[in-house]
């Protein structure tokens, strides 16, 4: 596994991450490997690792111009997958040798297979690399569990076609000490005292780099971090997908957000990653409660409650993209829940597209809200 | 131009005998009788087969809608917090259950089911059917749904015989095994054993049952104009599909099938000239089901395709290849998403339009159910592309409150005028 020598350059870590993180998937770490594009959560990174690629989330890219796909996305499908469609039409996913897009993540089989129609109309660029739809249930019967060990076995031969390796036990091991590795950085950042927006800034530089690259400048740049006092109110975010610095910057004028369970917050690296195994790998990864199609039904709002008093969050904000049709159901629930262990709740409601404009609506709310509890 | 429209007697048969059900129904479950409440694309047929009544989610749905009802339920639903772009086709049911007056609903509400049975086709479905069972009480078994990585587009052409490939072994293994599951739950709960010599012969009634509807799609595409309403057809088709395989629907897709035959050999048609044939894409809209005549006086045209005929023929004929668990998870493996996914919903609806010899389509899409909504941009070109005009409907199955019966017509009769035109009329 190459170790990570983007301090060699002797720049401060926290800057390399940053900066990675506003590049996003144009990132280019330190040491170069086969790129394999990942489109949504769910999809065990580990595997890529072991195969000797470098997976790449692609979904949180920004759009520079669109293509003529654009004209066939209607308008409630989710923004990261217009974004992702019409970036991948535009040849900038030119560099991948595959993309992977995980089924459980309801953007992500969108984009799939609106890519995969774009191809075989035979409208798709040739830059369009090959696909691969991550087909894994969320659960725990015999049936599922050996369905899940098929599909890493179809995941594998795909990594042959393309060119990369078929992961041995080996190589899976090692991937993992990596990813673990990775998990225990996490974990410090997640303690160490810094915001919310730092965290998650710094969480998510990780999508674009190795884990052993990630780990290393995490732990590098915690060393130089001073931890500061955490102020104001403990604050959870709960919702749709969101990576936005400003937004978060709003947020922490209120307190520090301490548990960040939405799609783009915590909930990544999935908890498969770290394990040494194949099987060991599936199991917890089709066991992951930040799947909203986890079964049973109930871990999912189970595992955002706990984590939400782990963390002693004494306000938790949620805020929808405009496509939200999912986790709208678990509003009313979630908000008694809360009421009831004495949390405030405050629900922002959908985004809206002018980030200016949507700020000073959030803002407002949670000062009303905030006033109206003294 | 219009001749004086008379129903089909099948039409009367048809309704009253699912009006006789439903009461029959309603006196059993609320005199303590266990019955499943499930979703369209589940395995009906495991359900009917032990005996267990099912009350369907969208058929449910579409009776408050029908009611009127849905406006009063859907403002209710935003006061419990839920937002107002949440699907609304499959939820209807749901909100009535938790507003609470059953003596709103039709019926007088329905009582605790025995087992809620949903297909996690859609990310909602779930949380839909989790919240039924967290008020309730009643257990949840949900289906998963992989998707098919590699959809064919001419799925029909495959779908009867060689569904191992269409449908992908792996994923009708999973089924299958779940099915299995389900099946074992289900002789618990109602004493019984599951009948698997029975069960074959009751699959293969259920495909001769879906060749007859096969036969019928055939004369109404065929006729030289169009001889029933698509308000008739739906029913006709729907009723006997929500019996699937028992003597009555056999028998009635009989009766509907023989008088549409004689219907068109004696030259009956819906209009006298007709100028224009229409497509009706997406579900029925429940609240409106009027709207489908409104343009047949004004411009000579006619729906004379709706989705659920011949549906029932591609969607449902499986043959059994010795294994009717696996021809039935054939069948229910992509049920949904064969009318929704791109390349099986664009390719299947130039096929139907070519054969039905269709001008104008009627495209809805209801912006707030998304799994219903995917893929239609992708359709709407493809009709384009086969000369068939796309007008888009955003609107909604059930719900009334952004629909504008003027404005939509309006918008439509445009493009009437327009086709009228070219045609020289």
């Amino acid at each position: 596994m190459p170790h990570s020598s983007s301090l060699r350059f002797g720049e401060a870590a926290g800057t390399l991450l940053d900066r990675a993180f506003d590049a996003r998937d144009r990132h280019r770490p330190s040491v170069p490997l086969p790129r394999i594009g990942i489109f949504g959560n769910g999809f065990p990174e580990t595997l890529v690792a072991a195969a000797g690629g470098l997976p790449v989330h692609l979904s949180m890219g920004r759009l520079r111009r669109t293509t003529a796909i654009d004209e066939f996305i209607e308008p409630f499908v989710d923004e990261e997958v217009r974004v992702f469609l019409n970036r991948l039409m535009n040849g900038e996913f030119a560099d991948c040798l595959g993309i992977i897009f995980a089924r459980d993540d309801a953007p992500a089989l969108v984009a799939y297979q609106y890519t995969s129609e774009w191809v075989r109309q035979g409208r798709a660029p040739k830059s369009v690399p090959p696909l691969f739809l991550w087909n894994l249930v969320h659960t725990a019967t015999p049936a599922v569990m050996h369905f899940n060990a098929l599909q890493a076995e179809k995941l594998f031969d795909f990594f042959e076609r393309i060119g990369l390796r078929r992961p041995s036990d080996e190589a899976i091991a090692e991937a993992a000490a990596a990813e673990a590795g990775r998990r225990q950085a996490l974990e410090r950042l997640e303690t160490a005292g810094l915001s919310g927006t730092t965290a998650m800034r710094w969480r998510n530089a990780g999508r674009f780099m190795s884990a052993t690259e990630h780990a290393d400048l995490l732990n590098a740049a915690l060393v130089d971090t001073k931890r500061t006092a955490q102020k104001g109110m403990r604050i959870g975010l709960i919702g749709s997908s969101l990576a936005s610095t400003a937004s978060y910057e709003v947020f922490e004028r209120f307190g520090t957000i301490v548990c960040d369970w939405q799609p783009w917050g915590a909930v990544w690296p999935g908890p498969g990653n770290g394990n040494a195994t194949l099987p060991e790998i599936l199991r917890a990864t089709a066991a992951d409660p930040s799947c909203p199609r986890i079964t049973p039904t109930t871990a999912y709002r189970n595992a955002l409650l706990q984590a939400l008093a782990n963390a002693r969050c004494d306000l938790v904000l949620c805020q929808l993209a405009p496509t939200d049709d999912t986790f709208g159901w678990e509003i009313p629930a979630l908000a008694s829940s809360l009421e009831r262990r004495a949390i405030a709740f405050i629900n922002l409601g959908f985004r809206d597209t002018d980030p200016e404009t949507w700020h000073a609506r959030a803002a407002t709310l949670i000062s009303a809200k905030l006033e109206a509890r003294k | 131009m219009t001749s004086t429209y008379v129903p089909l007697e099948s039409t009367r048969i048809a309704t009253d005998h699912q009006r006789g059900w439903a009461k029959s129904l309603r006196a059993q479950i609320t005199s303590g009788a266990k019955y499943a409440f499930v979703n369209a694309d589940t395995p009906h047929e495991l359900f009917h087969h032990m005996g267990l009544p099912i009350v369907t989610n969208q058929w449910w749905s579409a009776i408050i809608a029908a009611k009127q009802l849905s406006e009063y339920y859907f403002d209710y639903m935003e006061t419990l917090g839920f937002h107002d772009r949440l699907a609304r086709y499959s939820s209807l049911p749901l909100i009535a259950e938790l507003e609470g007056d059953t003596e709103r609903q039709p019926w007088g509400g329905l009582p605790k089911p025995s087992i809620l049975c949903a297909r996690q086709s859609a990310d909602d479905h779930q949380k839909i059917f989790s919240l039924w069972s967290e008020r309730t009480g009643a257990p949840l078994f949900l289906i998963s749904a992989p998707a098919v990585p590699d959809p064919h587009p001419e799925w029909w052409r495959l779908a009867r015989s060689d569904w191992e490939t269409l449908y992908r072994s792996d994923r009708l293994d999973l089924m299958v095994a779940e099915f299995e599951a389900l099946i074992a739950q289900l002789e618990e709960l109602t004493g019984r054993s599951f009948d698997h010599d029975g069960f074959v012969r009751y699959m293969e009634a259920i495909n001769e049952q879906e060749r007859i509807f096969e036969d019928i799609s055939e004369i109404l595409a065929t006729a030289p104009r169009c001889p029933i309403r698509i308000s008739e057809q739906i029913p006709n088709v729907m009723i006997p599909q929500w019996h699937r395989g028992s003597e009555w629907a056999l028998s009635h897709a009989k009766r509907f099938r023989a008088e549409l035959h004689e219907r068109v050999k004696a030259g009956v048609s819906v209009l006298e000239e007709e100028r224009i044939r229409m497509m009706w894409i997406g579900a029925g809209l429940w609240f409106d089901t009027s709207f489908y005549s409104t343009f047949e006086e004004s411009h000579g045209a006619v729906f004379a395709w709706s989705m659920y005929l011949p549906f029932a023929a591609d969607g449902y004929i499986r043959e059994i290849k010795g294994d009717s668990l696996r021809a039935l998870a054939a069948r229910v493996s992509a049920m949904n998403e064969q009318l929704h996914q791109p390349p099986w919903i664009n390719s299947w609806l130039v096929e139907q339009a070519k054969k039905y010899r269709i001008d104008v389509a009627l495209m809805l899409i209801p912006e707030h159910d998304r799994f219903s909504g995917q893929g239609s941009l992708f359709a709407k070109k493809a009709l384009e592309e086969a000369g068939v005009r796309v007008i888009e409907v955003w609107s909604d199955m059930v719900d009334r409150r952004k629909w504008n019966r003027d404005e939509m017509s309006a918008r439509v009769s445009a493009v009437l005028d327009a086709v009228l035109a070219e045609k020289g009329v």
